[in-house]
């Protein structure tokens, strides 16, 4: 397919997604997070609200119930023991393709 | 990023039962076609790469569109398929539960919503792929296709469940999931960019990782010398 139609489609699917997303934005509440958000709109339906769509003065922060709860720790833990495994995987599949290359 | 981040006790007690058991069966329906057809091995070193990524970002808020957190499911699909996609779904999801982030009644309800953005990304990459797509714009359309399918079944599976505790009539709680839902739409957007310059960047260093790409090398790439 001809490129500027490959991109004009994801364009044309991007655009329609923002529109939403914007319009969700300001009808749920505006600059609020997520879990609240949620709670908030299920709760008392919809709320027009406003405020900046990035705030990076707020930075990446771990969940709120794993930094609530004090789970920090044991997240860091799950994510290096899940990062070893993937790795290990992917060494050992990497060498076994090889191997069996060699074989054939 | 759809995930419900309601509470335990949310949900009815049938829509609980409900949820679990549809989770449960597309759980049993994956397993038994692992039985059936085997894995590739280079597709398990993929899962548990993607595996680690998603829970990793799972957990992490960003500062936009008010503070979200985004899923990576849509690559996890183009990546290791719609089996073990499905099954990293439920993975992410329990650790996450285990963590708090999502109720553990919710698993059923949460996997489901994960495993369709992987599916849905998956099918959504190789039927443009099988159109003559670029990596980029196949992979980043089928992982915002991919991410708000998976949003707009969250919002269905919430106003047929309905929320305990929430005075809002059934055709208001409609409206207010829909916004849930428009604003997950958004979101995609950036994971799809995101999920397409992660693909075209694999598609160009290890092609032989990615199902529907050109694995060989043309003579002019392979040799580095152009004329």
């Amino acid at each position: 397919m001809q490129r500027w139609k490959q991109y004009g489609s994801l364009l044309a699917l991007f655009a329609a997604a923002i529109v939403a997303g914007l319009w969700g934005f300001s009808v749920t509440g505006g600059a609020v997070p997520w879990a609240k958000r949620s709670a908030q709109t299920l709760q008392r339906g919809i709320q027009e609200g406003s405020g900046s769509l990035v705030d990076f003065g707020r930075g990446v922060i771990v969940a709120g119930p794993i930094r609530n709860a004090g789970l920090v720790f044991e997240y860091v833990l799950l994510v290096a023991a899940l990062v070893v495994t993937g790795v290990g995987l992917y060494l050992y599949t990497d060498r076994y393709h090889v191997m069996e290359e060699e074989r054939a | 990023m759809a995930h419900i981040h309601l509470g335990e006790g949310s949900f009815p007690l049938w829509a609980l039962a409900l949820w679990t058991l549809v989770g449960i069966g597309l759980i049993s329906i994956v397993v038994y076609r692992v039985r059936k057809g085997g894995i590739k091995t280079h597709q398990i070193a993929l899962a548990g790469i993607a595996a680690a990524a998603s829970f990793a970002i799972f957990q992490l808020n960003i500062p936009v569109w008010g503070g979200i957190h985004m899923n990576l499911t849509g690559l996890v699909g183009i990546l290791a398929g719609p089996i073990l996609g499905t099954l990293i779904a439920l993975v992410v999801n329990v650790f996450s539960a285990a963590l708090g982030h999502g109720a553990v009644g919710l698993l059923g309800a949460n996997t489901l919503v994960n495993a369709t953005e992987a599916i849905v990304a998956y099918y959504g990459f190789k039927t443009l792929m099988r159109m003559e797509w670029d990596v980029f714009p196949a992979s980043a359309s089928a992982a915002t296709i991919g991410l708000s399918s998976g949003a707009v079944l969250m919002g269905v599976i919430i106003v047929i469940s309905g929320v305990n505790g929430s005075a809002l009539p059934r055709a208001d709680l409609a409206v207010a999931v829909g916004g849930l839902v428009g604003l997950n739409l958004g979101v995609a957007v950036i994971e799809g960019i995101l999920t397409g310059f992660i693909v075209q960047f694999l598609a160009s260093v290890r092609p032989d990782l990615l199902e529907f790409v050109d694995r060989q090398p043309s003579e002019e790439e392979h040799s580095g010398v152009t004329a």
